[in-house]
């Protein structure tokens, strides 16, 4: 886990799976149960994916300023901090900041045996909220974790836009080219792309057509090993960090998806010893 | 208003003012209206100081200061560039001391303790307040960049603290060879100065136009944009055509490992830059002495009432300037001056038993592109539903402005400081 | 223009303005609001620089001009036309009222 300075919402193991693993009143004092507020029920978009799930306010890290001066671009980590029982891991992370126009901000597939949920990324937050983290594990379970964030605008800051126009398409990684067995490959990555709400206007007032990365998929040996659904409110030029765990040597393919259909790629051989 | 040297003849040490003598604490203070310490004598505390005893001479103030003189931020790009001397951007607490009646403590505030309401120095020496004023500025996170640390800011100063860094920096560029490359490294927000990386990278291209004019300047940034940065990037082109190159944070331009010793850079995904001198402006938080008082948050600056800008975590202790969460205000001198004078206003309506005024404020950050080319962004701000908000109006220069109107705005910088160094030390220029 | 989140232009869709200026509230202190004032234009107005004084300065003559600043009607203005914007005209009144009696 990445260490931070930011407050974790510490929590969330179910009580089977949690007894199971450390059977201890101890233990229980490190991952303290924390109250969840009720805004989350009003989020059509968060209802929809915890269904009859009772969500456990427990085990979602969120790293978020407590204030941004630039709402365009806040970084957000995520990590699942929760012990798992053998067998369970975390099958998708959400995103959500109610307060945009979309609330849905991105969501995080990871595949079995690829169970480090773990990722970093750059968002966009149209005004103060609370966003809302939510996980799904495999047995069920969901975890949900919230953080205020205020967005307030520099008095100093001006805008511009961030992207190259010439460079559409240009991706950035930086990837180990060897790993150890059974240790986590972290990936870094970046697309150059305006990631267009289809929201906004030009300077003439003429509407910016929608225009979005929608996926980043990465493939292991040619089987899908973690899957990124981008939506509106990932910052232009989207960035993420996540990991994969490899467990033999073999071809990572990492491929980015425009809601044109447009694609962009990136291949690299990785040695696992 | 009262003139202060008429309240100083006509007062004395005779308390005739003295408010509000149903405090507890005021009777604590033997005689006195109230006893305040001032931690750090910049923009924001010297100020502190001085509108405190302004507005009531009979509080005793006590200003804690490490250095006996004040060197500013604000200008220190100037001479960076060659424009200025170093002595010009140094304050004196004379006029604190002489005609204000502050006490001058020249020590380093070590440690608060808030329920005792007492500050101890390194010294060993221990102050009592009734009300602590933080205004400590910035301390560096060394560490946050993997191999700076502090040995390494000998060899690749960050000078963001304006002292013997600047005066480092400036003796490498003088050193440095015509054709050589200076690289600066600009944070992410929040830090001090917004515009300043971006003022200083203006004004050693200026210093290299003249000097070394086949060197480079490149700045990598841990930001997609920045302060005033259409009209700085236009300012670029027209003064110094080429010569500097901006790399923002989706071109890779955050660093995340120095090596002081090669002075080189790598990026985030792992490119290496190579400089001839290397400035790091690094991740910054609240001075040391606020983590101590306990009231900084775990961002590692000082959550505050915008009213008062007392602290939101511990009672009795207000924190200005750079250290204090302000947002949207920037972290400039100006605002710390302007927020000094508004604690002043509340801590001496708070010994009279009054409620604090509305604040208001205003802040304009000017920055020199040239000598004769001049830029600003000015705002102001007030409290609405307890947090600060930016105002109706402000704003940036205009694009298009001509050339009058940056060699007036370069005039107008220079007419500020001159002021806000009077206002703040009462330094004549 | 400054006024509105940075995210307006990317959410055209919610664009909020901040109507702040509100009255000046009856116990409020001028000198705090003109405090700020100092710092460009020197300690009660009293320019040590090349900024011009406006301490003593005729009431109608302060106020004037402040009002052409906020209307954007003001020759060679610089940062004042951003700034007066911010203020009400019952700021203004009290700025030009307290300036002119320094």
């Amino acid at each position: 886990m990445t260490e931070t300075n930011t407050n974790h919402t510490f929590n969330g193991i179910s009580r089977r799976a949690f007894l199971a693993m450390t059977g201890g009143a101890l233990a229980l004092a490190s991952f303290p149960a924390l109250a969840l507020s009720d805004a989350w029920r009003r989020v059509d978009e968060i209802n929809a994916v915890v269904g009859d799930a009772d969500p456990i306010a427990q085990g979602v890290n969120i790293e978020l300023p407590l204030v941004t001066e630039n709402g365009a671009n806040v970084p957000l980590k995520v990590g699942i901090g929760r012990p798992m029982a053998e067998g369970e891991h975390v099958t998708a992370i959400h995103i959500y900041a109610p307060r945009n126009p979309f609330p849905e901000i991105a969501t995080f597939r990871f595949v079995d045996g690829f169970d480090v949920p773990e990722i970093e990324t750059r968002i966009r937050l149209n005004e103060s909220q609370t966003v809302f983290v939510v996980a799904e594990l495999n047995s069920g379970a969901v975890l949900m974790g919230e953080r205020d964030v205020r967005v307030t605008v520099s008095g100093c800051l001006t805008q511009a836009d961030t992207y190259a126009a010439d460079s559409l398409f240009e991706t950035r990684v930086r990837v180990a080219e060897s790993v150890a067995n059974g240790t986590p490959l972290e990936v870094l990555t970046l697309i150059n792309h305006p990631q267009e709400t289809g929201l906004r206007e030009d300077a003439q007032g003429n509407p910016v057509p929608k225009r979005l990365i929608e996926r980043l998929e990465a493939r292991y040996n040619g089987e899908v090993a973690f899957v990124a659904e981008f939506n509106r409110s990932i910052s232009s030029n989207p960035y993420l960090r996540f990991f994969i765990t490899p467990e033999e040597s073999g071809a990572l393919d990492l491929v980015w998806t425009e809601d044109t259909g447009a694609s962009a790629q990136f291949n690299a051989d990785i040695t696992v010893g | 208003m009262i003139t202060r040297r008429k309240i100083l003849k006509s007062l004395g040490a005779t308390a005739l003012a003295v408010p509000a003598l149903s405090m507890p604490l005021v009777a604590r203070a033997q005689g006195a209206a109230g006893r305040v310490v001032v931690v750090g004598g910049g923009f924001g505390g010297a100020t502190a100081a001085k509108y405190i005893k302004r507005r009531n001479p009979d509080i005793a103030v006590t200003l804690v200061e490490a250095n006996s003189r004040f060197y500013t931020c604000p200008f220190s790009n100037l001479y960076l560039g060659g424009l200025r001397d170093f002595e010009s951007i140094g304050h004196s607490y004379d006029e604190l001391t002489g005609d204000y009646g502050v006490e001058l403590v020249t020590g380093w505030a070590q440690d608060v303790d808030g329920d005792a309401h007492t500050l101890t120095l390194a010294s060993g020496d221990v102050l009592e307040y009734d009300k602590l004023v933080l205004s400590p500025g910035i301390d560096i996170r060394w560490g946050a960049i993997e191999g700076y640390d502090e040995a390494a800011a000998e060899l690749v100063p960050h000078a963001w603290k304006a002292g013997p860094q600047t005066r480092l920096l400036r003796e490498q560029l003088e050193a440095m060879e015509d054709g050589g490359t200076f690289i600066l490294s600009a944070p992410d927000n929040p830090f001090r100065c917004p515009p300043g990386p971006y003022e200083r990278v203006s004004l050693i291209a200026n210093y290299f136009k003249t000097n070394k004019p086949n060197s480079k300047i490149i700045i990598l940034d841990a930001k997609d944009n920045f302060s005033k940065q259409g009209l700085f990037q236009a300012g670029w082109e027209a003064l110094y055509g080429d010569m500097i190159e901006w790399v923002s944070l989706s071109n890779d331009g955050r660093v995340v490992r120095v090596d002081a010793e090669a002075r080189e850079v790598e990026t985030e995904f792992g490119v290496i830059h190579k400089a001839d001198v290397l400035n790091v402006v690094p991740p910054q938080k609240a001075g040391a002495i606020a983590d101590a008082a306990g009231v900084t948050n775990e961002g590692g600056w000082a959550p505050v009432d915008p009213v008062t800008f007392e602290s939101r975590l511990v009672p009795d202790i207000h924190v200005i300037g750079d250290a204090s969460v302000a947002a949207p205000m920037p972290k400039s001198g100006f605002s710390a001056n302007a927020q000094g004078k508004v604690a002043a206003a509340a801590i001496v309506a708070a010994f009279a038993g009054e409620e604090p005024s509305e604040p208001s404020w205003a802040n304009t950050c000017y920055s020199l592109i040239g000598p004769e080319y001049g830029i600003s962004v000015a705002n102001v701000y007030k409290v609405v539903d307890g947090e600060v908000v930016v105002a109706d109006g402000g704003g940036v220069s205009p694009a298009d402005a001509d050339a009058e109107f940056r060699r007036r705005e370069a005039v107008y910088a220079e007419g500020w400081y001159d002021a806000i160094a009077n206002d703040t030390w009462g330094t004549v220029a | 223009m400054r006024t509105q989140p940075i995210m307006a232009a990317l959410f055209a869709a919610s664009v909020i303005g901040f109507g702040l200026a509100g009255a000046v509230k009856a116990d409020s202190d001028i000198t705090v609001l003109a405090g700020t004032c100092y710092n460009c234009h020197g300690t009660e107005g009293r320019s040590p620089g090349s900024i011009p004084s406006i301490a003593g300065q005729p009431y109608a003559v302060l106020l004037a001009q402040l009002q052409a600043f906020k209307a954007g009607e003001a020759r060679n203005a610089t940062v004042m036309s951003r700034l007066a914007t911010g203020y009400t005209d019952e700021e203004l009144e009290a700025l030009a009222r307290y300036f002119s009696e320094q």
